[in-house]
């Protein structure tokens, strides 16, 4: 337990030593101050941010269209990748093309998202959607092949039924990878999302941010930076909490 | 042969018949013969071990008497009737080694084939802790398989065999991987539980000590196309004790199936 609570302390220790260095770059003025404000104006600048109303309709409009994203992206892929999982024919056919597909940087088709659906919500949830479904697919056919065969027959010589076997023997087997890849579809989903913001938007706290950049407020450009980082982290390390909780007996 | 007292006259249940059974794999470029006209008689109560070289056929053959897989050509019944697919109410099956879910305990893994029936959480978890004390687990219901060793992952597997009390039980390779002392450790719980339970035990192995030490009856397999070469009655007395293994008796049932395999191999 010592030890958990050393590196604990280490890795507090760390992320402190990273904002006072910060800090002090800022204060002493061997980084221009107008460049890099410093972590304390920064949080600061944060702080203000949360308050003004429309700073918190941009993060609604944001989450609004991330959860879109991810509730049409997760199911659609999962089931896809279920399906080239069990079919082998499906999957000789698939897997290459998917392949290549995750290989291509979404980002070179953004325009043509604009150009479909118009700047507007619809267009940031499919650039989302697409930029996720993807490693949605891959990471479920990776699930359903770390099912077990054994654990196939046993279930089948005690008589389940394909019901009883999908809730028994595939969800439990599949739930830690699932679940891993519901994290990482969301560092995708995430990305996808605040791009299509910071390209081209009237609303949205990628939108924001950009326009920041644009206008050299770093102050606020910086505040914005941690916020969202902050809550990709939350997300992150909940669905992490989970994954602990549902994965003890793996080893 | 030594009648079991423990058999009750009003259930004959537990004769496992094999008629002519044939097993065909067809691949890309040609067809396997994997079984070729294998037949056997196994009496209620009685504890007979298949051996065999890799590839005999010996697994294939207890799947098909499991409901597992269907033979090519042939009848199997057990208690009197054709096993088309799984009946958990006539046949138990205890695999070899990792075939306990991970992510159950080991009480949880025992009442998976009641839970398949929807038996009460209560009920459920009484039989389970029966099974567990008839295998000597008494106490360890709590534990998940990574917290158990390789000897008592395969105790919980025969309580979850055993825990809906069907006449049959069929064995494959179950100690295969289990270090010699566990194995031998393993053997005498598994003879302890059979007398115990009056089940027909069949049971497939590599190693001919354990054939047996075990066993009623030997049936010797040959490779493919997998055939009875030889069916042996073990006569030594039971219980069979650690000494039994350096006796004459004991020896020379050994090394008739091992002319068997030497010639095969």
């Amino acid at each position: 337990m010592q030890s958990g609570f050393a590196v604990k302390a280490t890795r507090v220790a760390i992320v402190v030593a990273l904002f006072a260095i910060w800090e002090i770059l800022s204060r002493t003025g061997i980084v221009n101050p107008r460049l890099l404000p410093s972590a304390s104006d920064t949080l600061a600048t944060l702080g203000d941010l949360l308050q003004r109303a429309s700073v918190r309709k941009d993060l609604v409009v944001t989450a609004s269209e991330v959860a879109t994203a991810f509730a049409l992206a997760v199911p659609v892929g999962a089931l896809i990748g279920f399906l080239i999982a069990e079919n082998r024919y499906f999957a000789d056919v698939a897997k290459p093309l998917l392949f290549f597909a995750f290989s291509i940087p979404k980002s070179i088709f953004l325009p043509m998202f604009i150009l479909v659906f118009g700047v507007g919500f619809s267009q940031k949830v499919g650039f989302g959607f697409f930029s996720t479904i993807f490693i949605v697919i891959m990471s479920t056919t990776t699930a359903v092949e770390s099912v077990k065969v054994e654990h196939l027959t046993v279930a089948r010589s005690y008589g389940a039924t394909p019901v009883q076997t999908a809730f028994r023997v595939y969800l439990p087997s599949m739930l830690p990878v699932l679940l891993e890849a519901l994290r990482i579809s969301m560092i995708f989903n995430l990305t996808g999302v605040i791009l299509a913001e910071m390209y081209a938007s009237r609303d949205g706290i990628g939108h924001q941010i950009a326009t920041w950049g644009e206008n050299f407020q770093m102050k606020q450009l910086l505040a914005g930076v941690v916020m969202i980082a902050a809550i990709a982290i939350a997300f992150n390390e909940l669905v992490r909490w989970v994954e602990t909780r549902c994965s003890h007996w793996r080893t | 042969m030594q009648p079991l007292a423990n058999i009750t006259p009003l259930k004959p249940a537990g004769a496992i018949e094999v008629r002519n059974v044939g097993q065909v794999f067809k691949t890309t470029t040609q067809d396997v013969v994997a079984l070729e006209n294998v037949s056997l008689d196994v009496k209620p109560g009685r504890f007979v071990v298949l051996v065999g070289p890799s590839g005999c056929g010996k697994s294939t053959l207890l799947m098909m008497m499991a409901g597992l897989r269907q033979q090519t050509s042939g009848t199997i019944t057990i208690s009197g009737a054709p096993i088309p697919e799984p009946d958990p109410n006539r046949v138990g099956v205890v695999f070899q080694e990792a075939s306990l879910f991970p992510w159950l305990t080991a009480e949880e893994n025992v009442e998976f084939p009641l839970a398949l029936r929807g038996v009460t959480k209560s009920d459920r978890r009484a039989r389970a802790q029966d099974a567990l004390k008839l295998v000597g687990l008494d106490g360890f219901g709590k534990r998940h398989p990574h917290e158990l060793s390789g000897g008592m992952k395969q105790r919980v597997s025969i309580a979850r065999g055993l825990v809906q009390d069907p006449p049959v039980l069929l064995m494959d390779e179950p100690f295969a991987a289990l270090d010699e002392q566990t194995r031998m450790t393993m053997g005498d719980e598994l003879l302890r539980i059979w007398a115990a339970t009056g089940k027909t035990v069949v049971f497939v192995t590599h190693s001919l000590t354990e054939a047996v030490y075990l066993a009623d009856e030997v049936i010797v397999m040959s490779p493919r196309p997998g055939r009875i070469v030889d069916h042996l009655q073990v006569s030594l007395p039971r219980p069979r004790t650690y000494e039994m293994l350096s006796g004459d008796a004991f020896g020379s049932l050994r090394d008739r199936i091992w002319r068997h395999i030497r010639k095969s191999a």
